[in-house]
């Protein structure tokens, strides 16, 4: 999705305009709600003076315009107010009847409210003005006894304080129903005093001059407050509608004439799924905007000295999953600074600034947001986090002292840990990172951990953008299809059925799989699922390794479907309780599928937490600087590579699955072709066995493969520079200390495709289909 | 369909049953009370789901949790596709799963008697009363009482 730094509510602002920060501009819509409000139900209380409901409707408009000036400094706005609250109040209170005369006192209170909101808008500031003549009128209208429509006589206007009155915007319908008022209002009470209070109103509004800023659209007139549940229908509808194209996508491959439509349905589905996502949208700032108050509280209380920065406020993730991380992101503020930044004095002596800085940061990053949380203080001291871990009894002796640093790092997100030395009301209670952690991967989302003794501890929330359409591979037990959320998946196994019976090992019942030399807990489905066993004779199986919640075990199913992007259907009451699936969805073949719930199966099946180093892995890699992850494959005896985030699945396929066509060579699965490389010694090659190894990759919108003799590991390359020249060297990287060979996968011969030429009659349908499948991934 | 008389009696008391047929027996819904009805509709078993779950159904853009009456009489379950009968019911729709959904037809109040004393258990719960019928008998379903919600809290009681 692109990213649009500037929130779309406020799309109508011109790029010059005046910054007006982000809690004005709140306190502007809010106000011009309330506003609104305010003005229908002042005529519907002409009508019906003693309707408590009403009153005290427009009561809390002009309180909360009130509330919000002070804290915000509007000093006009806020004596305007209170003048108007102290005669709502008495109205309320049933001390005094609304009469016209009060209400028309209303409405100019209002309007000059709106004129004022408007200056504060484009100039972001109130703007000069004397109110004392409204301010007045208003408070002689609170002397009126009950019933009485007699004018106060004290506030005799002055028109000169309103010619003095400075250039104001407003409209010219205000104006004319402002005037409509007075005039209808001269006719209802005939009273020699009241008729010039209200000739002087009308000198009033008409000194204000239509200002040249007046073509700025004002905020309240470019949005729209739409209801949270109409626009969950609008996704709803929206998933909907790409399940329908899924299905018709996959249809239409053998009639070219609809082909063409079905393409543009595509692109109208994709885009209007892009639109309704978007305004789901909400900026980071709605939760950031908490945190300066709240920083400068916790410093104050704790003694200490602290700076908040702030930056990307402007990043924006979905409303659902910004109300998901407030917690999370308050405790870890809350721990950044009771346990990060340490006391001033401390800090003079480590030669630092005394004022701690708290950075928030939050940026777009693929299809996730990062939100970090950084301080500069002391960072996370391992020797403690262990002692603490071991008293604790939350580890062993045994296995803490085969931990490395960061693997002990790791241990601040079990249950029930704390360093801090006393409870306090701030933290140390016991609920903390784990429950960060819970919160956030609750949502497909990840935490990760860096800090440096001395320097400061980095917090890393890892969301996704959105949560009703998710990646996921689809899975299938027993003749069933499950989607498996591509979130907790770390990576796949494929075993053959004669490897089923013997690398499964078995321990009291428990089944375990050796994965590079760790034992990893496996789950099968079929069983977990009681699913009725079908044919008893061995078959291949695949492992799903996941990570959920931070711990590590195998799922075991029967196949693998292409990944999807699913929608995420909530499923009733009653299956909820069932508690292992998250949820359902409809699949692009039209057939539905329960969504699995990793972190639900992990807890059902007993599985532990597991300090494995595959996290490790992954905290690493997010700080080597320039470093790509490869996935490292053997071809007779060259070692080569593709960049890991180009891979898209290894398959095992029988030699005799690979054709020939026009000189290259292709492997065929299902109806689309997939144009292979590295098979350049295919004869050596084909001596080796009768199956091979393809890496699926991604080159651009295309699937290719990549034949390799077997797949060795991932790991992380470094960058080669030619001796001499320092540049950098192409197609060749560092990994685990050999020279070896990336693959370019921009040099695998392409095929024929629909899109780019319709001449090609020969095979249309097989070009077609290609086309198609390209579309859809 | 068998022969079903259908009462031609133009008073306002008539109800309009939609009769569905389990097996040999004939049930009737009020009419009124049906949202739709998806005429041999696949459903997804749900696996660990509660025994009468029939599974799920793809019904406008939800995902519909449907009851099997078959499953909920203790019957064998049945190769062909079910007929849905969608309901509205505490926890949103859900769906009944019938063998065959019949025709529309009017019974009269007076014609109506409660479960017989016979009947089992299981049965007396879930049959809200009998239509005599000119050559039939209707058991009359209320939905309220296959409601998924309802099912789950009595199988728990």
């Amino acid at each position: 999705m692109p990213r649009n730094g500037k929130p779309l509510k406020f799309a109508a602002f011109p790029p010059d305009n005046l910054p007006v920060d982000e809690l004005t501009r709140e306190f502007l819509i809010e106000s011009q709600e309330g506003l609104d409000r305010m003005e229908r139900c002042l005529t519907e209380l002409e009508e019906r003076p003693e309707d408590r409901d009403l009153l005290a409707e427009i009561f809390r408009a002009v309180h909360t315009i009130k509330g919000t000036t002070g804290f915000l400094g509007f000093s006009r706005l806020e004596s305007l107010a209170h003048a108007g609250e102290n005669l709502l109040g008495l109205l309320r209170d049933g001390k005094l009847l609304a009469n016209a005369e009060i209400i028309s006192g209303l409405l100019a209170l209002l309007d000059i409210l709106r004129e004022i909101l408007e200056i504060i808008e484009s100039a972001g500031q109130e703007g000069q003005g004397n109110d004392d003549v409204l301010i007045a009128r208003l408070h002689a209208l609170q002397g009126q006894p009950v019933l009485s429509s007699a004018a106060s006589v004290e506030v005799q206007p002055e028109k000169s304080d309103s010619a003095l009155k400075p250039p104001k915007k407003a409209k010219r319908t205000r104006k004319a129903k402002a005037g409509g008022i007075a005039i209808e209002l001269i006719k209802s009470v005939p009273r020699a005093a009241q008729r010039e209070e209200i000739t002087a109103i009308e000198t009033y509004q008409a000194e204000s001059l239509v200002s040249p800023l007046r073509s700025t659209v004002n905020a309240a007139e470019s949005t729209l407050r739409v209801d949270v549940d109409l626009l969950n229908r609008m996704m709803n509808l929206v998933g909907e509608l790409v399940l329908t194209r899924n299905q018709i996508l996959q249809m239409v491959s053998t009639d070219a004439s609809l082909t063409m439509l079905s393409r543009r349905l595509d692109m109208v589905t994709a885009d209007l799924r892009e639109a309704v996502m978007k305004a789901r949208m909400q900026p980071v700032s709605h939760v950031f905007s908490k945190f300066p108050r709240m920083v400068r509280d916790l410093a104050q209380q704790l003694d200490k000295r602290v700076r908040l920065v702030m930056e990307g406020q402007e990043t924006e993730l979905d409303k659902s999953l910004l109300e998901a991380i407030k917690d999370p992101l308050t405790h870890s503020v809350r721990n950044a600074i009771d346990h990060g930044i340490e006391m001033p004095l401390v800090r003079e002596a480590a030669g630092k600034d005394p004022e701690g800085t708290l950075r928030l940061r939050a940026y777009q990053e693929g299809s996730y947001v990062i939100i970090e949380v950084s301080d500069d203080g002391g960072g996370m001291k391992v020797e403690r986090i262990r002692d603490k871990a071991l008293e604790r009894k939350l580890i062993t002796r045994e296995r803490a002292l085969q931990l490395s640093d960061r693997e002990l790092m790791q241990l601040i997100f079990l249950p029930g840990f704390s360093t801090a030395e006393a409870i306090t009301n701030v933290s140390g209670r016991g609920v903390g990172m784990d429950v960060v952690r819970t919160n956030v991967e609750k949502i497909g989302g990840k935490v990760e951990i860096d800090s440096h003794a001395g320097k400061g501890t980095t917090l890393r929330l890892r969301i996704p953008l959105t949560l009703a359409i998710v990646p996921a591979l689809i899975v299938h037990s027993r003749g069933q299809s499950f989607a498996l959320p591509q979130g907790a998946l770390s990576e796949l196994v494929h075993l053959s059925a004669e490897q089923v019976q013997t690398q499964v090992e078995w321990l009291e019942g428990a089944a375990l799989y050796r994965l590079r030399g760790r034992l990893l807990p496996l789950v099968f489905l079929g069983s977990l699922l009681k699913q009725p066993a079908g044919a008893d004779k061995p078959r291949e199986a695949y492992i799903a390794v996941l990570n959920a919640e931070g711990r590590r075990y195998g799922i075991v199913v029967d196949g693998l479907a292409d990944p999807e992007e699913i929608v995420v259907k909530p499923l009733s009451s009653v299956l909820k309780q069932i508690g292992l699936f998250s949820g359902a969805t409809v699949l692009g073949n039209g057939e539905m599928a329960l969504i699995l719930d990793p972190g639900a199966i992990a807890t059902y099946s007993n599985i532990g937490m597991a300090l494995e180093e595959d996290e490790q892995e992954s905290v690493d890699t997010a700080f080597d600087d320039g470093a790509t992850e490869y996935l490292l494959m053997q071809n007779d005896d060259e070692h080569t590579a593709v960049p890991l985030d180009r891979v898209l699945r290894i398959e095992r396929i029988p030699r005799s699955q690979i054709e020939q066509w026009n000189g290259t060579f292709v492997v065929r699965f299902g109806a689309t072709l997939l144009p292979l490389q590295g098979l350049s010694r295919a004869g050596s090659a084909a001596s080796q066995g009768t199956e091979m190894t393809i890496v699926v990759c991604l080159d651009g919108e295309r699937h290719v493969g990549v034949a390799a003799s077997q797949v060795l590991d991932v790991a992380s390359g470094k960058p080669l520079a030619e001796a001499g020249t320092n540049a950098a060297a192409r197609n060749v990287t560092l990994l685990k200390e050999r020279i070896t060979s990336v693959v370019n996968l921009d040099l695998i011969p392409r095929l024929p495709n629909a899109r780019l030429s319709k001449a090609d009659e020969e095979q249309p349908e097989m070009w077609e289909t290609d086309a198609v499948i390209e579309a859809l991934t | 369909m068998t022969t079903l008389s259908i009462q031609t009696v133009a008073t306002e008391d008539v109800i309009e049953m939609c009769s569905v047929r389990v097996g040999k027996t004939l049930y009737g819904v009020p009419v009124t009370r049906i949202l739709e009805i998806l005429g041999a509709h696949a459903t997804q078993p749900v696996p660990l789901a509660p025994s009468y779950i029939g599974g799920l159904a793809h019904y406008r853009g939800e995902v519909l949790t449907t009851v099997s009456l078959r499953r909920l009489l203790g019957m064998p379950p049945l190769d062909t596709a079910e007929d849905i009968l969608v309901f509205e019911g505490v926890d949103g729709y859900f769906g009944l799963l019938v063998d065959e959904v019949g025709e529309v037809m009017t019974v009269l109040p007076a014609d109506f008697e409660g479960n017989p004393s016979t009947l089992d258990d299981r049965r007396k719960a879930l049959f809200a009363g009998t239509y005599k019928l000119q050559n039939a008998l209707l058991v009359m379903l209320d939905p309220e009482r296959l409601d998924p919600v309802h099912l789950t809290e009595t199988a728990q009681a």
